[in-house]
């Protein structure tokens, strides 16, 4: 882009972003808590997400997730920078979803055992052992679980596990239209997922989501703006996603 | 610049923390003591039983057998997406709706035909990453339309209004009641004869002797419909064809209809309006202005995905303008994608401005433009060209001024009749200053001509196209853009300089945000900047749409196109008076007078189709008053701004408009007044075969058939009622043409009935499979199985030729017939687009530049030029209503979940219940106003009361209100049928409406809407307003 006038705000706003710190933990380097031959994972490249919310709906349509909970949504903020005495606007979208942890605080938790991480990775609840006691709702640090109006069980996403067990992809991402959420199996170094993530970690382009949590997530970001990989504290606006969830 | 606290950021939703109260554990806790568990499954709860099984070492395919997965056509908005749809065979229910893998509208590269269904299915899985690599998508809203099937709302069966109009009051008839009493009419509703459909169809009589040109009695029954969906066609057969009205109207221009305008007139069609999109894969640097690839648009999912996957791994960088910020933005991707924000309909300012820029610094392709046809352009490697040395007559007072010169003006002997027609050739002066026929030159010809030719002995003065268009480009400073469209000069010159600095590779394009009382002209200024870079039918430049293979042609299997008996060409003047006003009576009598303008009311000459001229045009009886109105999935009472206001008591008022009869699945807010409503298919169970509104730029044409069993009630033959059956029941009855026995023909003139749906669309099956290179080929038994279209087997076997079964077959099977993607850019040079657009670009536009304002007899500018937004008479509209008065301006944006009928869906309300209305955190200071105060927004077409958001994404000085909200209808009020009362649903009433603050024409006699002058289309962008709190 020529140099003109124009485009500074954006070029002064990005100069200005913290540098990323080295800190951050990539668990895929890590002793997998995975057991299995799978251990399942995604990848969100947020760049080409264009916050369509198709992911969303297709969760619900799929998982039969109650009226206003959400297993997966994609959170879309308007952020503003004061630049110049201006005010200057831009969109960032961020899908969330379950982080498939390998140090998931929701099983220690759970009184009943209900929750537990299975060895492809997958964290799953047992509806017939759940009690609803939202426990683990409460220790999930991503806030990605709720408790189903009409089962009275905790729930969350389940990376589709129905249907990845079927040899199929999870809903969100078979109809990602702006195809930002990658699928796959960690173990799989020549799968697209592993792929990927290895292209993006010798930028040092990978980051999670609270990585101070100690969680070691199974989500990896491309894109992630750092000012939203802890918790976003903000006012509602353009979106509002009527209760709560993912 | 400092990022400090969290302050600075605005979630705009998103993260909503568990919130609940924890009292109802207990009791949950006692739900498995009880028995209470439903819980379908020990780990997924109530999630779907998968369709298929896919192994993960082999790829073996194994599918479920309660489950039937089909390809077809989504109805979820007017991108018309090819769908794969999942349906429980036990209950016919559909569970869940994905992309269909063969679609380029939802999948990119799309597989191609050949590969089998069972092929497809594996190619959506999570095998060697399949499903990544050729992933095929539904959007949000293509999610959720589905429980519309099941929708307490519907209407199934013929239904009779019971009271008053829009009383919500209703009474189920049979459908022999209902075909008898439209035919033949009489005192239907106990306040007196209705004329029937019998009498009405008079294509003898002149609706009035003194105004001959307005044509026979029968265009007094009118047809309001929304897009194709598919099934077009066939409506107008009956429509126009067979009952032989003129006046059959789509709702472009009350959609985003300005914009299509515009680049008519630069394409040269201003009736089909041609209109490209960028080349995405390849564009380097695209300029969208009021419209937002990746947050709304048509193609929705193929854009958003093309953009997303363009600037973060190809070359794409691009600019949207906007007053509203949008999805269309996304700061992960840095300076590849910007928002730039604009004043409403300024977005001419800007272009002009550019352009002055591109003419100050050379920076237009002048090697391009000089090319005077298509053979010299070619021969210097160009794929297209343009006007732009083509000379028009500019002297003042002369007949022609305004219009082309032309060889028969040099002396070319041509037959009278053929003067000044295709083949009178232009002139265009070489480089050795003689005039030489544009058709007859052989090399480049002088860009800029101003000055005088000899015609017939005398002089004359002429310009060349593009001599015009800088005139105009220059006629205001940078400064005085800048100052218009409120971007700072320096940015329209980096705008200008960024868009000519990637050669061919880069576009600009804009859509909806156009409409508003200038729209045209902006529209046609935008398109006009890819002409000044030569950037038509190259790869990476602006690309036409592909289209499709055409169902009702004349073959080549079966003639579609015509039948005995037809009415080949409705005569009269349409009622949108998109026609000249000099060939009216009115206008002569005016003229003999001594004075021929104003008309009484707008005429439109360049413009398709307008519904947005007829409720008002009805109830004045200008040009001519309607007897019968078809309301066909239209709306134009929710969707046309200021209507409402202006004729919903003519609407009350069975005297104005004798009989309104619709066909619709669902009660909106413009049949509510029907005196009828006749149920149609919906969604999955409908037939249709449609091509892509734009931006595929291969052929496509995608099937819609009945995978599941329609709803509405059967006729005793079995047969669903819907449009189809409606009309050829209303054909039986009146005896009509082109239905019934033997209706179709052929190409050995054998003939074949037209009775029911199948016999229509499924021979525009076989057309389309005989279409192309070579016929496609069969469908195997395993195709037919796995896709479902064994339950069509029967119909296709009755219906079709033996050898078509399989390749009608075949298509069904694939949801629709695409030319393969490899196929995008053209075997003889890799470097332009297979499907092109030959004719030359009109840089000037003689139908615009000879035409004249109608009010004010002026002539219009027939080239690209700023103007302000006005009223009919030329005032422009902050003369009326100054900004003292009225602070604010209105505009109009889209999501990527709601339309103006998918309110009802409530999965999408979950995500975004409402819309409340957009406001810059300067104005809210100016107001007093913070977000979530319930606020007055006024304009002098009408005030609503909402809620708003204090939002830095908008234009300081604007409101933003996101449409398909406000309804009033759709399930927002519970109607009796018969004894039934549908259920009550508050919130799909939620939020407001922009169009219900539309305005009308202050300068104009009667009832009116504001629309734009030269295009005919609604004004909703830059409406005035004020705001306070409530």
């Amino acid at each position: 882009m020529s140099d003109d006038t124009l485009f500074q705000s954006r070029r002064a706003f990005l100069q200005a972003l913290p540098a990323i710190t080295a800190g951050v933990a990539l668990p895929m380097n890590t002793a997998s808590a995975a057991e299995g031959k799978h251990h399942w994972a995604m990848l969100v490249d947020v760049r080409k997400c264009i916050g369509c919310q198709a992911c969303t709906v297709s969760c619900i349509m799929e998982n039969a997730v109650p009226e206003n909970s959400f297993r997966t949504i994609v959170s879309t903020y308007t952020v503003t920078q004061e630049v110049d005495g201006k005010t200057v606007a831009g969109t960032y979208v961020l899908p969330r979803l379950c982080n498939h942890c390998d140090n998931p605080p929701c099983v220690p938790v759970c009184p009943v055992n209900a929750t537990f991480k299975r060895d492809d990775g997958i964290v799953v609840v047992d509806g017939y052992r759940c009690v609803g006691c939202a426990y683990c709702v409460q220790a999930c640090p991503y806030d990605a679980r709720f408790i189903n109006h009409d089962t009275g069980k905790a729930d969350k996403c389940t990376f589709c596990a129905h249907r990845v067990d079927a040899g199929l992809l999870p809903a969100c991402v078979e109809t990602c239209v702006g195809g930002a959420r990658i699928f796959g199996d960690l173990n799989d170094p020549k799968g697209e997922l592993r792929r990927r993530l290895d292209a993006a970690k010798e930028a040092d382009a990978i980051k999670v989501l609270k990585p101070e949590s100690g969680a070691r997530p199974n989500v990896f970001y491309i894109g992630l703006d750092p000012r939203f990989q802890g918790r976003v504290e903000g006012q509602g606006a353009l979106w509002r996603p009527s209760e709560h969830g993912a | 610049m400092t990022i400090n606290t969290r302050r600075k950021i605005l979630a705009a939703g998103g993260l909503i923390a568990f919130s609940a109260g924890f009292s109802a554990t207990a009791e949950r806790m006692l739900k498995p003591l009880l028995g209470r568990d439903k819980s379908k499954s020990q780990y997924h709860g109530a999630s779907l039983e998968p369709e298929f099984n896919i192994d993960p070492a082999t790829g073996t395919l194994k599918v479920n057998p309660a489950q039937q997965v089909s390809y077809t056509m989504c109805l979820g908005c007017t991108t018309l997406c090819g769908v794969r749809v999942r349906i429980d065979r036990a209950s016919g229910k559909v569970l869940r709706v994905a992309g269909n893998p063969y679609s380029p509208l939802s999948t990119e590269p799309h597989l191609p035909m050949k590969a089998s269904i069972r092929d497809s299915f594996v190619a959506i899985s999570g095998f060697q990453d399949k499903g990544l690599a050729g992933r095929s998508t539904a959007c949000g809203r293509g999610n959720a339309v589905l429980e519309q099937m099941d929708s307490p709302f519907r209407v199934l069966r013929p239904m009779k209004r019971v009271g008053p109009r829009n009383s919500g009051r209703w009474e189920p008839i049979p459908f022999e009641q209902l075909i008898r009493e439209l035919t033949e009419g009489g005192d239907l509703f106990g306040e007196g004869p209705v004329e029937g459909l019998k009498a009405l169809r008079d294509l003898a009589t002149p609706i009035d002797p003194q105004r001959p040109e307005l044509g026979p009695k029968v265009n007094q029954v009118a047809l309001i419909t929304s897009v194709n969906d598919g099934r077009l066609a066939f409506g107008k057969r009956f429509m126009q064809q067979a009952y032989g009205t003129l006046n059959f109207v789509g709702h472009g221009s009350y959609c985003g209809g300005a914009y299509r305008s515009g680049s008519g007139a630069l394409f040269g069609d201003m009736k089909k309006m041609p209109h490209g999109k960028p080349d995405f894969a390849n564009t380097e640097f695209a300029l969208f202005i009021g419209t937002a690839p990746a947050n709304a648009g048509n193609p929705f999912k193929r854009q958003g995905a093309l953009l997303a996957q363009g600037r973060t791994e190809g070359k794409l960088n691009y600019v949207v303008v906007d007053p509203v910020l949008t999805n269309a933005d996304n700061m992960a991707v840095g300076e590849r994608g910007r928002w730039i924000p604009i004043k409403p309909g300024t977005d001419g300012a800007l272009v002009m401005g550019m352009m002055r820029w591109l003419f100050a610094n050379q920076r237009y392709d002048a090697n391009y433009l000089a090319h005077p046809n298509m053979t010299v352009a070619k021969a210097a490697g160009e794929p297209s060209w343009s006007n732009a040395t083509h000379l028009v007559v500019v002297e003042p007072g002369h007949p022609r001024q305004g219009r082309f010169l032309r060889g028969s003006d040099l002396g070319l002997v041509l037959a009278e009749e053929e003067r000044y027609k295709e083949n009178d050739p232009f002139v265009v002066l070489n480089a050795e200053d003689k005039t030489v026929f544009h058709d007859k030159a052989t090399m480049s010809a002088q860009l800029f001509v101003g000055g005088v030719v000899e015609a017939g002995g005398q002089p004359l003065q002429v310009k060349s196209s593009l001599q015009l268009l800088r005139e105009q480009a220059f006629l205001h400073s940078p400064d005085e853009y800048a100052a218009a469209c409120g971007i700072p000069a320096q940015t329209i010159a980096a705008l200008a300089k960024e868009f000519s600095s990637h050669g061919k590779r880069a576009a600009a394009v804009a859509h909806g945000g156009m409409m508003a009382g200038n729209g045209f002209y902006n529209a046609y200024g935008v398109v006009t900047l890819n002409a000044l870079i030569g950037n038509l039918n190259w790869k990476g430049g602006l690309s036409m749409n592909g289209g499709g293979f055409k169902d009702a042609g004349a073959g080549p299997r079966y003639n579609l196109e015509s039948f005995p008996g037809m009415i080949e060409k409705p005569a009269g003047m349409p009622l949108g008076r998109n026609a000249p006003y000099e060939k009216t009576a009115e206008f002569a009598a005016k003229k003999a007078a001594g004075k021929a303008y104003p008309a009484q009311a707008p005429w439109f000459p360049n413009a398709p189709g307008l519904a947005t001229e007829w409720l008002t045009g009805a109830a004045n009886g200008y040009p001519y008053g309607i007897k019968a109105l078809f309301l066909w999935s239209a709306n134009p009472v929710y969707g046309i701004p200021g209507v409402r206001a202006q004729v919903e008591k003519d609407l009350m008022d069975p005297k104005k408009i004798p009989l309104i009869v619709s066909i619709d699945p669902l009660i909106n807010e413009s049949n509510a007044f029907a005196d009828y409503i006749v149920p149609d298919s919906l969604l999955y169970e409908s037939w249709g075969w449609a091509s892509a509104w734009g931006a595929v730029p291969t052929k496509a044409s995608t099937a819609r058939w009945p995978v599941v069993e329609p709803k509405a009630e059967k006729l005793a033959d079995g047969q669903a009622i819907g449009m189809e059956t409606f009309f050829i029941a209303l054909a039986r009855a009146m005896a009509l043409p082109g239905f019934g026995p033997g209706a179709i023909a052929d190409m050995e003139g054998n003939t074949y009935p037209l009775e029911r749906p199948e016999d229509w669309y499924l021979r525009g099956g076989a057309n389309i499979a005989w279409l192309g290179k070579e016929p496609v080929a069969d469908a195997s038994d395993e195709d037919i199985l796995l896709s479902g279209v064994e339950r069509l087997r029967p119909l296709l076997e009755r219906t079709l030729k033996p050898e078509e079964v399989r390749k009608v077959a075949f298509i069904l099977a694939r949801g629709g017939r695409y030319q393969p993607a490899k196929e995008t850019y053209s075997e003889d040079n890799p470097e332009w687009m297979t499907h092109r657009y030959d004719n030359g670009l009109q840089i000037y536009n003689e139908n615009l530049g000879a035409a004249k304002n109608s009010i004010t007899g002026k002539r219009f500018t027939g080239c690209a030029t700023w103007t302000e937004p006005v009223f009919a008479d030329g005032t422009p509209m902050r003369t009326l209503y100054p900004e003292a008065d009225w602070p604010l301006q209105l505009v109009s944006f889209k999501s990527a979940l709601q339309n103006s009928y998918s309110i009802a869906a409530s999965r999408l309300r979950g995500i975004h219940p409402e819309n409340p209305v957009l406001m810059h955190p300067a104005d809210a200071a100016r107001f007093g106003l913070e977000s979530g105060d319930a606020a007055v927004i006024r304009t002098p077409g009408g005030s609503v009361r909402s809620r708003v958001i204090v939002h830095a994404g908008v234009m300081p000085g604007v409101l933003a209100v996101e449409h398909g909200f406000g309804h009033k209808e759709l399930g927002a009020r519970a109607h009796r049928i018969g004894e039934a009362r549908q259920p009550e649903v508050p919130a799909i009433g939620a939020g407001v409406n922009l169009n219900d603050l539309g305005l009308a024409d202050p300068t104009r006699q009667g009832k009116s809407v504001w629309v734009d002058a030269v295009s005919g289309t609604s004004v909703r962008n830059g409406l005035p307003a004020t705001v306070a709190r409530a």
